[in-house]
């Protein structure tokens, strides 16, 4: 531990004011980010991926949402809780954020050129002529095609992943040290997913600059990622190197993800496993573990208890949110056993 | 943009064949006719009338005298008043008209979108509250009641300072007309708050609002680059017909000030079953009402470029 972490967040805690009551949608996540290094964030959907890394960018809408707690240092400097001018001077500039729908995240009524531009206007306060030809180098770096004509066209004349790479252009202009991209292909096709995520990793290692990804996706986190979070109802579950989430993985939800994965080796007649049951309900989390009811695997403290993280022997980081993991705990084959006894005695 | 301009004035000149068609049509229908007021006449005099202005000739000959003189741009004499061109009455009473329309509408314009820009910006809190409830009573209450409350504000700020600040009724100065207008824009300017209120509050849930606060963009920037012209679009599409409603239909705010405009003509001649007037009068007033939905087109043109460009 030489250098302090880029990012580092402790104990972050969101909560949404409904006509429902509280919705707790991140409950005390803690990670942290090194510079130039991808982690991915994944969890399926409502399990507060996008509210983490939004609440950092203090763009959740407040109210209905607050943060009660936590905090979250970009190179030592607090981001939460501060006022909009201070939060500016990081947002957009120190980091950078590509959100889900290239369609409707961009102005409609603005030239594309125009809002990169504005960017490099507001942070770096380049006039507009220079800002605009700025604008246009950085829509060549995402490789758009006739750049200086695209740059005076508006978001509706390109398509999803041309959008997309603008985006990508856009929230380069100040070359952030933090990258955020909140499920950045998931609105686009197959082909147009690859080329944008060889295109950040590219970007990526050029300028060195850290990533923070989300996406349910586990194919992109295997081509991309160097480090992964596994989200479940507002909490993470598990957390270690990308090796250690797919080969090493711990936790039974990941286990689950990765055996409702479609693969193209082996088998195609298998059948996707998908994961029974629906994510518990956030306006009263469970006791125990927000896993429980739907894990093969659960014990009676899993449904008491939440456990703590639980490190891997290895010592590589790789962490757990399971009482399986326990010291003290029975190994799954002993469960397993006592599971089918129990299921045949019934 | 050209061919987007003539193509929307070749539909224009369409409408206003079929109006003009239809106006004539449905007067014809209507029982009755201009000539039934004259006093004591006798059959041979209502004939020779009938005669002077082509009455006792078949319907659809009527039609194409009257479709020809309009192309020329002729409305023809009035029945009622003797003498008198339709061109004329136009001509006078219409500049009137349309000087209290403009103001209004601008009025309303400006009202309606600074108004509902503050209701949203202070979405469920006081200042809100107070101008929504003001929205409701400038909707339901009718601008005759407007009218005379308007006139008896001004008798009683003129007598408060002794001297006249604002005249109460009449033509002829920009003093005159600004009560009026104010009058006759209240309804539009209360539509146009709301309906600017809920485009602001639905593009403040837009993603490329979340997009600009990601990119560090100040509140105020966000609001006037990002917020504002996207919301505006909407209350432009209402405003072409919103123009015209009040240009056309301001006659009781101009009977209760007096003020000489067209409307009471228009309203004059329905009664009298005067044919020439009220087919110019109609005529006239649906190809303005035409012009002015066709200019709104091309200033959103200007405004949203997918209108402009596709």
């Amino acid at each position: 531990m030489s250098n302090p972490p880029l990012l580092e967040v402790e104990g972050l805690t969101v909560e949404f004011e409904t006509y429902g009551g509280v919705v707790k949608a991140v409950r005390g996540v803690d990670f942290t980010v090194e510079a130039g290094e991808v982690m991915a964030i994944v969890g399926e959907s409502g399990c507060g991926k996008s509210v983490t890394v939004q609440s950092l960018m203090g763009i959740i809408p407040m109210p209905p949402g607050r943060i009660t707690a936590g905090s979250a240092r970009l190179n030592g400097a607090e981001l939460l809780g501060l006022e909009p001018r201070a939060a500016n001077a990081f947002r957009g500039k120190e980091i950078g954020m590509i959100f889900q729908d290239p369609m409707t995240s961009l102005n409609p009524t603005m030239t594309i050129g125009d809002q990169i531009a504005e960017t490099l206007k507001v942070h770096r306060g380049i006039p507009g002529q220079q800002a605009f030809e700025s604008a246009i180098k950085l829509l060549e770096m995402t490789h758009i095609p006739e750049a200086r004509k695209r740059a005076t066209q508006y978001p509706f004349e390109f398509s999803g992943g041309m959008l997309q790479r603008a985006m990508i252009a856009q929230s380069l202009a100040c070359s952030p040290s933090l990258l955020i991209a909140d499920e950045p292909t998931t609105a686009l096709d197959v082909t147009i997913q690859a080329q944008l995520l060889d295109l950040t990793n590219t970007l990526q290692a050029q300028d060195a600059m850290a990533v923070i990804l989300i996406t349910h996706d586990l194919a992109v986190v295997a081509r991309t990622a160097q480090k992964v979070c596994v989200m479940y109802a507002g909490q993470i579950i598990e957390h270690g190197s990308v090796d250690d989430i797919f080969y090493q993985s711990a936790h039974p939800y990941t286990l689950g993800l990765k055996s409702a994965m479609p693969s193209n080796i082996g088998d195609r007649e298998k059948s996707l496993d998908p994961i029974p049951g629906s994510p518990p309900d956030l306006f009263s989390p469970p006791l125990g573990c927000g896993y429980a009811p739907r894990c093969p695997h659960a014990m009676r403290v899993c449904h008491e208890e939440n456990p703590p993280f639980f490190k891997d022997s290895n010592n590589t980081g790789h962490a757990t949110r399971c009482w399986l993991q326990a010291p003290n705990a029975p190994s799954v084959p002993e469960l397993y056993q006592s599971n089918k006894i129990a299921s045949d005695g019934a | 943009m050209f061919r987007y301009t003539l193509g929307r004035l070749l539909s224009g000149v369409i409408t206003v064949w079929f109006i003009a068609t239809a106006t004539f049509l449905a007067m014809h229908a209507v029982p009755g006719d201009p000539l039934m007021n004259e006093k004591a006449t006798t059959a041979e005099i209502r004939e020779n009338l009938a005669r002077k202005y082509g009455l006792d000739r078949p319907l659809p000959e009527q039609y194409v005298i009257y479709l020809s003189n309009m192309i020329q741009g002729d409305f023809g004499i009035s029945f009622t008043q003797q003498n008198r061109r339709v061109n004329d009455i136009i001509k006078d009473h219409f500049p009137v008209s349309a000087a209290l329309g403009i103001l209004a509408i601008t009025f309303a314009a400006l009202g309606g979108i600074l108004w509902g820009a503050i209701t949203a910006l202070y979405r469920n809190q006081l200042p809100d509250i107070i101008i929504m409830f003001l929205v409701i009573l400038g909707i339901s209450v009718p601008s005759f009641v407007f009218a005379a409350l308007g006139q008896l504000l001004l008798v009683n700020l003129n007598q408060w300072f002794g001297t006249s600040i604002l005249p109460v009724a009449g033509w002829g100065t920009f003093s005159h007309m600004l009560m009026p207008s104010l009058v006759l824009g209240l309804g539009t300017m209360a539509l146009l708050t709301r309906l600017m209120r809920s485009s602001m509050l639905e593009v403040v849930n837009e993603d490329f609002i979340k997009t600009a606060k990601a990119k560090g963009l100040s509140p105020q920037r966000i609001f006037f680059k990002h917020q504002l012209r996207n919301a505006i679009l909407p209350v432009v599409t209402v405003l072409g017909p919103q123009i015209a409603a009040i240009t056309t239909g301001g006659f009781v705010v101009e009977l209760v000030f007096a003020i000489p405009g067209l409307g009471r003509y228009f309203v004059q001649a329905v009664q009298q079953l005067d044919y020439t007037v009220i087919m110019g009068t109609t005529v006239f007033y649906g190809a303005f009402l035409v012009l002015m939905v066709i200019l709104v087109d091309i200033i959103y043109g200007f405004i949203d470029p997918r209108v402009r460009l596709k």
